[in-house]
């Protein structure tokens, strides 16, 4: 930084294109990494239902539970910095975005109901009551989410191709 | 603020720790001279790197003197926490091994200094992973075998677990942050992947000594739960600082790419415009043309070795 002319520059806009694969991408790493924070600040802390060390578990369920929450927060930095440089170069495409985001919410949350909680059984939803409606509402959360995301997702690639079929003017839309 | 001390011997701050506040006092003091100097010269240095090491070193400095409200392993943890994670990041961000070069005249001591920061064995030890394993590996070898109990009946062998705490937190944020100049940069997913195996296992000892303490010790559960919980989100905040340090590292590198002529990953795959050979950033003309002018400001600095210093730092 000790020289005046090297300020971050943005390419011409005329080189901009969106690109939704990675928007998609992009996003669903939000979007998983948002969830886990949400689990860990909902549920672990304001709620206490389950908590930070609940048993003594298996060495590999406290393995698992470290690596989540460190990636948790790595991805957090890392994904809203791939967006950042996306829209900044005029590559992102909301539609795709949206998607992604969803896809990714939904698959944290089912990936934390049936691994976490249910293969690997580092911790339960809750203790001292009847799991299944819990275990239930959380599963079809996550599956909630993920219909979603998929819908979109669907949705964005049909508007996609539209554009495409309409003929690709200079200004691609963002 | 002495009687709780964590020496057993002795009453106030001991004289290990009079000399470690001593010595992060004169490491300010003379890098706030250095700096002073390169501006009275003209060099740009932005004020907030003087900023970053005077807070670390003051950090460091209150550390070793002061302490910190709650129960010994709490206050243990706390100090734990400025001067293996948050002081050495501070202080790395300042780029301290930056300063000197530019600071020292040319002659044998800064050749050494270059030397050194060029060598293998450096390169070597700041290979991302290996100073992960320093790190934290020596956090576990502390807390998990009895070596906590017996350095506390040997004050040397305290003060060098807290050298090896701070020498071991400087390595890791040197390898991570990368922002001096030294032989060997490694890229952003070796960076990337040692802070995120270092964060992992910084949590899973953390989780650990919540429900176990360190082996030979008789903390209160209290206590030892509040020390492991600051362990824990302490670790974190310093570990989103340190991938904030990458991130905006990688974005900024992202902007000037394409400022350079230069082809940035993701253009890449697109045809290109201009036919010509391999896609290399080029001659960089903008960059280039500052090296250039910016030596032939500084008549000290025409040796070889001031060429390459500054055109090094021009390639971040």
């Amino acid at each position: 930084m000790s020289d005046p002319v090297r300020r971050p520059a943005v390419p011409p806009p005329s080189e901009a294109e969106p690109r939704p694969r990675r928007s998609l991408g992009v996003c669903a790493l939000i979007g998983a990494a948002v969830m886990a924070a949400v689990d860990e600040i909902v549920f672990h802390q304001l709620l206490n239902w389950h908590h930070f060390y609940d048993r003594s578990t298996p060495s590999v369920g406290l393995l698992s539970d470290g690596l989540l929450h460190t990636a948790e927060l790595l991805a957090l930095v890392a994904g809203f910095t791939l967006w950042a440089d996306l829209r900044r170069r005029g590559a992102l495409s909301p539609s795709h975005a949206r998607a992604g985001l969803f896809l990714g919410a939904g698959g944290f949350q089912l990936f934390d109901g049936i691994v976490d909680h249910k293969l690997l059984r580092t911790h339960q939803i809750r203790y001292g009551v009847d799991l299944l409606p819990y275990d239930l509402a959380w599963n079809a959360a996550g599956v909630v989410l993920l219909g979603v995301g998929a819908a979109l997702a669907v949705r964005a690639g049909q508007n996609g191709r539209g554009d495409r079929s309409v003929g690709r003017g200079p200004e691609p839309s963002r | 603020m002495t009687s709780a001390h964590a020496h057993p011997t002795g009453t106030g701050p001991g004289f290990s720790a009079l000399v470690a506040a001593a010595a992060s006092s004169v490491a300010v003091v003379c890098y706030l001279l250095a700096a002073a100097r390169l501006r009275r010269r003209g060099d740009a240095w932005p004020p907030l790197r003087d900023v970053c090491f005077a807070t670390g070193g003051a950090a460091l400095a209150a550390a070793a003197v002061v302490t910190p409200p709650g129960g010994p392993f709490t206050v243990h943890m706390a100090r734990h926490l400025v001067v293996g994670m948050a002081a050495p990041l501070l202080l790395v961000l300042a780029r301290p091994l930056t300063l000197a070069l530019r600071a020292l005249r040319p002659g044998r001591v800064r050749r050494a200094l270059a030397a050194t920061g060029r060598s293998r064995p450096a390169a070597w030890l700041l290979f991302p992973p290996t100073a992960a394993v320093l790190d934290v590996g020596g956090l576990w070898l502390l807390y998990r075998t009895p070596l906590w109990s017996v350095s506390h009946e040997r004050p040397l062998l305290q003060a060098a677990v807290h050298f090896h705490v701070l020498a071991a937190g400087l390595l890791f944020a040197f390898a991570v942050c990368a922002v001096d100049p030294v032989r060997h940069r490694w890229g952003l997913p070796w960076r990337g992947a040692a802070l995120l195996g270092a964060g992992a296992a910084h949590a899973v000892l953390a989780k650990s000594l919540y429900a176990a303490p360190p082996a030979g010790t008789a903390f209160a559960p209290d206590d030892r739960r509040a020390g492991a919980l600051l362990m824990y989100y302490g670790g974190d905040a310093v570990e989103l600082a340190l991938a904030a340090v990458l991130a905006v590292g990688w974005y900024a590198a992202g902007g000037r790419a394409p400022a350079r002529g230069g082809r940035s990953r993701s253009t890449a795959r697109r045809p290109r415009l201009r036919p010509g050979p391999h896609p290399r950033p080029g001659p960089r003309p903008s960059g280039f043309g500052t090296t250039v002018r910016a030596i032939g400001g500084y008549p000290q600095d025409t040796t070889r070795e001031g060429v390459t210093q500054r055109s090094a730092e021009q390639k971040r």
